[in-house]
């Protein structure tokens, strides 16, 4: 479970995180609200690349801003980038490995499994050998969500990872991180605008528009919430 | 602890060498906000054009007043080939990848100074170094004046030229955005040339003083940029007056040193130390890089 | 492997055969490129993997020359133990300067090692280096007081300390490419191609920064004792300014991604210049050539000589043989993975 409270965000006389008081409860949650409306600077502050000028976060009982960046992700919270960040030069091992041995979470004879085991969740066929470099588009994003969840990891961030894929690949994905609570026990958080994918992936969704909650709860009921509805489309009514 | 009487020479030489400092440091603040580009070869620009007038007064024999003129040309036109050049392939790197590009330039001019002319040794005196007048028992030669008075009147007509014509705006536009203010229809190319000529030219300027405040030597005056950029970085690259300010600073704290014996060999790290302080102090807080691939 | 076994014949080719073949002023040419080649590979490893620039690593190499010869004669610590005290000591100051400065990225942490070298310079200029003479700068300026800084009892000679200082050499490649190889290299490469991800798996960026950053002053302190032994008597002359932008310029142009790039570096400054020397052409050319070359890798080619040559050279074993890369098979349905019995790094 996360509890964010009185979350805010200020830099350059913008605000875009007001105030913003919410629960993510466990299995796969969805983020969703239109462009702006804070969902990326609410995972920066989750990972410490934006300080918040007040508010709290805790997660699993502890507090997530009182630890410096790179420790949180000893802690367990991973993240994938808009733009897939999977290191080039390193191999697919290496790659999902590097999460892994900076947590110190075991042996390396440990690591090796969690690294195959993790690779075989998120069904990439590549040899673990590969550099990453040489991988289309579908294979890197799929080395880095594999780095988001191997070994065991507490809170999952996924920012847009369907973003530029064909819709198959689309539904392997959606699969996937449908799965991620069961497989790693970690709470799954799916930031993304593909509303099929929300849908098909999080049982609860929570719904940010201009850096404030306007809308949480079972997927289906939120995206008919005629507040939502308002926030994506304006004023007019839609059939 | 020495005189006010032993003090007053040096800060003479302190402040015309500070005045140079100033022009020479917002010649690099311009060009670096409207370019993007910290011109690190500007001492060897300067000291190449001062090399040359050298040559055209003592073995061409030409009129000092013309083999000045050809030195501030020299480092205008160096300067603005360098960046028609190479400005536009480079443009969108990194700014360290276009200052260490300069760095090449800075090789290209040592090589060629050092073996056009070696390191025979060299003096290249101004008229005005001549003359001068007395201010109590201090004499005060027309150069260290000339450099001061450059060095105040450079700040204050770029900061004016940057708010008040067309063109200073348009480089005030660049230095925000260069995508933004191409897209506004501002030639873009052009901008960039007049602000690399304009800075080639101050580098020609500081040359010609330098080689006489302190010396006709290639690798003396290359590496004099570097109190130059020290001023820059205290002013974070930004602000003309604080370079300004900055400049006269290094260049009197540098000259002031000089009479307290016991640490007078030490007086050439001013410039460093001042620059290493501003640089720590300005980075206090941490900041993340997103330089290469930003969600 | 095979690149292993090119390396250590090439080596033992280095170590027996040349030392009788060439004249003493070559050997002396050939120690110095040995020695700048470690300290390309530190500036190498700083630009190469971690996407640092240094322009003060001459500085760091003078400041580790001024450490052995001071331990030379202040102690008579046997040889081996002066070189690896001067790296370890050189190594802490280097640590000590890098806590505050690698907060500063790109452009401002060059320039404020460049500051850094500029003091330091100074404060040499006015110190001067240790020769025998009293007190703690152990300097003097009478040359009946002053003495040459001591070679290694096996190595007295020039062949025979050529032969040292190459496989010193050696030993700090081999330490650069363990490094590479394990955590700290996979954390530096995640560290150049993106902070955030680096950060986002668990990387503490100081600390690894921080590491290359010692690693880096270790082999340019050591680097600076073979030298200061090399030469026995040190001359600020022989550190100025310019070999710092100098060494920038031959570290690009070597390439900063391979090993190789750093000995092409080692050998572009050290051994180009004595032959243009030998056939009576200026050496200053040289730097106009180098001029030319930080340009052109700046503007094209980023990973240099070493980088190129090897791309070329495959690229045209290719040609020859007559094979063309096919598409990557379409993926297979899920079937059980076979990799399970497989090691994984």
């Amino acid at each position: 479970m996360i509890e964010i409270t009185g979350l805010t965000v200020r830099f350059g006389g913008v605000t875009p995180l007001d105030g913003l008081t919410v629960t993510f409860d466990a299995g796969t949650c969805g983020l969703i609200g239109p462009n702006g409306a804070g969902k990326t600077t609410f995972f920066n502050v989750l990972s410490g690349f934006v300080r918040p000028v007040a508010g709290s976060v805790r997660a699993f009982g502890a507090d997530l801003l009182a630890m410096p960046h790179y420790k949180r992700a000893r802690w367990g919270l991973r993240r994938t980038f808009q733009t897939e960040q999977a290191i080039e030069e390193l191999s697919v091992a290496d790659n999902v490995a590097l999460a892994h041995e900076h947590s110190r979470q075991g042996t390396r004879a440990k690591r090796s499994t969690d690294v195959l085991d993790a690779l075989e969740f998120v069904g990439l066929e590549v040899g673990p050998d590969v550099k990453v470099g040489t991988l289309g588009a579908r294979d890197r994003r799929l080395v880095e969500v594999a780095r988001a969840v191997v070994g065991r990891p507490r809170v999952v961030l996924l920012d847009e990872p369907a973003a530029g894929l064909p819709d198959e690949e689309t539904e392997h994905l959606g699969r996937v991180i449908r799965a991620i609570p069961e497989h790693t026990g970690a709470l799954a958080v799916l930031v993304d605008h593909d509303m099929s994918l929300v849908s098909a992936c999080c049982d609860t969704t929570v719904v940010l528009d201009f850096g404030k909650l306007i809308a949480a709860g079972p997927t289906a009921g939120v995206l008919r919430d005629e507040n939502v509805v308002r926030a994506y489309l304006g004023t007019e009514s839609v059939a | 602890m020495p005189s006010w009487q032993d003090f007053q020479p040096f800060i003479v030489a302190g402040l015309a060498l500070g005045g140079v400092y100033a022009l020479s440091g917002v010649g690099m603040v311009v060009l670096y906000r409207t370019t993007g580009v910290l011109n690190l070869a500007f001492g060897a620009v300067g000291a190449m054009g001062a090399f040359i007038a050298w040559s055209l007064i003592n073995s061409l024999h030409w009129p000092s007043g013309i083999a000045y003129l050809v030195c501030v040309a020299f480092g205008a036109v160096v300067t603005l080939l360098y960046g028609v050049l190479f400005g536009p392939p480079l443009a969108g790197r990194d700014p360290l990848v276009k200052a260490a590009a300069t760095l090449g330039l800075a090789l290209i001019l040592l090589g060629t100074m050092s073996w056009v002319w070696s390191d025979k040794a060299r003096s290249m005196t101004l008229p005005t170094t001549d003359h001068g007048f007395e201010v109590g028992t201090v004499l005060i030669n027309w150069t260290q004046i000339i450099a001061l008075a450059l060095g105040v009147l450079v700040t204050a007509t770029t900061a004016v030229f940057l708010r008040r014509t067309g063109l200073g705006t348009a480089m005030r536009a660049l230095a925000n955005d260069r995508e933004i203010t191409a897209a506004l229809g501002v030639p873009v190319r052009r901008v960039e040339a007049a602000t690399w000529l304009v800075s080639g030219a101050l580098a020609g300027v500081a040359g010609l003083l330098l080689s006489n405040l302190v010396g006709l030597d290639a690798a003396t005056l290359t590496f004099l940029v570097i109190s130059s950029l020290a001023a820059t970085l205290i002013a974070r690259l930004r602000s003309l007056v604080m370079t300004f300010v900055a400049g006269i600073v290094i260049g009197l704290v540098n000259a002031m040193v000089t009479p307290f014996f016991s640490i007078s060999q030490y007086r050439d790290m001013a410039p460093f130390v001042l620059a290493i302080v501003a640089l720590l102090f300005l980075s206090r807080h941490e900041q993340i890089s997103f330089a290469r691939r930003s969600e | 492997m095979r690149r292993l076994a090119i390396t250590l014949a090439l080596l033992l080719v280095v170590l027996l055969v040349l030392p009788p073949l060439l004249s003493s002023y070559w050997i002396d040419v050939l120690t110095a490129v040995a020695i700048y080649s470690v300290v390309a590979l530190g500036l190498g490893l700083l630009m190469g993997r971690v996407g640092l620039v240094s322009l003060g690593q001459i500085a760091v190499l003078a400041l580790g020359a001024w450490i052995a010869a001071k331990l030379d004669f202040a102690t008579s610590i046997p040889f081996p133990v002066v070189l690896l005290l001067t790296g370890l000591i050189t190594m802490v100051l280097g640590t000590l300067v890098g806590l505050p400065a690698l907060r500063l990225s790109g452009l401002y942490l060059a320039l404020i090692t460049l500051m850094l070298a500029g003091a330091i310079t100074v404060v040499l200029t006015a110190t001067q280096f240790p020769n025998g003479g009293p007190g703690f700068l152990s300097h003097t300026e009478s040359s009946f007081g002053s003495a040459a800084i001591r070679r290694p009892g096996i190595a007295t000679s020039d062949p025979a300390y050529f032969r040292y200082t190459v496989i010193v050499a050696a030993l700090m490649f081999a330490l650069a490419w363990w490094h590479v190889r394990s955590r700290p290299g996979r954390a530096w490469a995640a560290i150049r191609q993106s902070e955030p991800a680096a950060l986002a798996a668990g990387v503490n960026l100081t600390f690894y920064k921080l590491w290359a950053w010692a690693l880096a002053s270790f082999m340019t302190g050591v680097a600076g004792g073979l030298l200061a032994s090399h030469v026995g008597k040190l001359y600020t002359i022989q550190f100025p300014t310019s070999d710092s932008i100098t060494l920038l310029a031959v570290v690009l142009m070597g390439g900063i991604y391979s090993p190789w790039g750093a000995v092409v570096a080692g050998a572009l400054m050290k051994l180009l210049p004595a032959l243009l020397d030998s056939w009576g052409l200026p050496a200053d050319l040289l730097i106009i050539l180098f001029g030319v070359g930080v340009l052109q890798v700046l503007l094209t080619a980023p990973a240099g000589i070493a980088g190129q040559l090897p791309q070329d050279l495959a690229r045209l074993g290719r040609a020859i043989s007559g094979r063309v890369r096919r598409p990557p098979p379409t993926p297979q349905p899920p079937s059980p993975p076979a990799r399970k019995g497989e090691t994984v790094r």
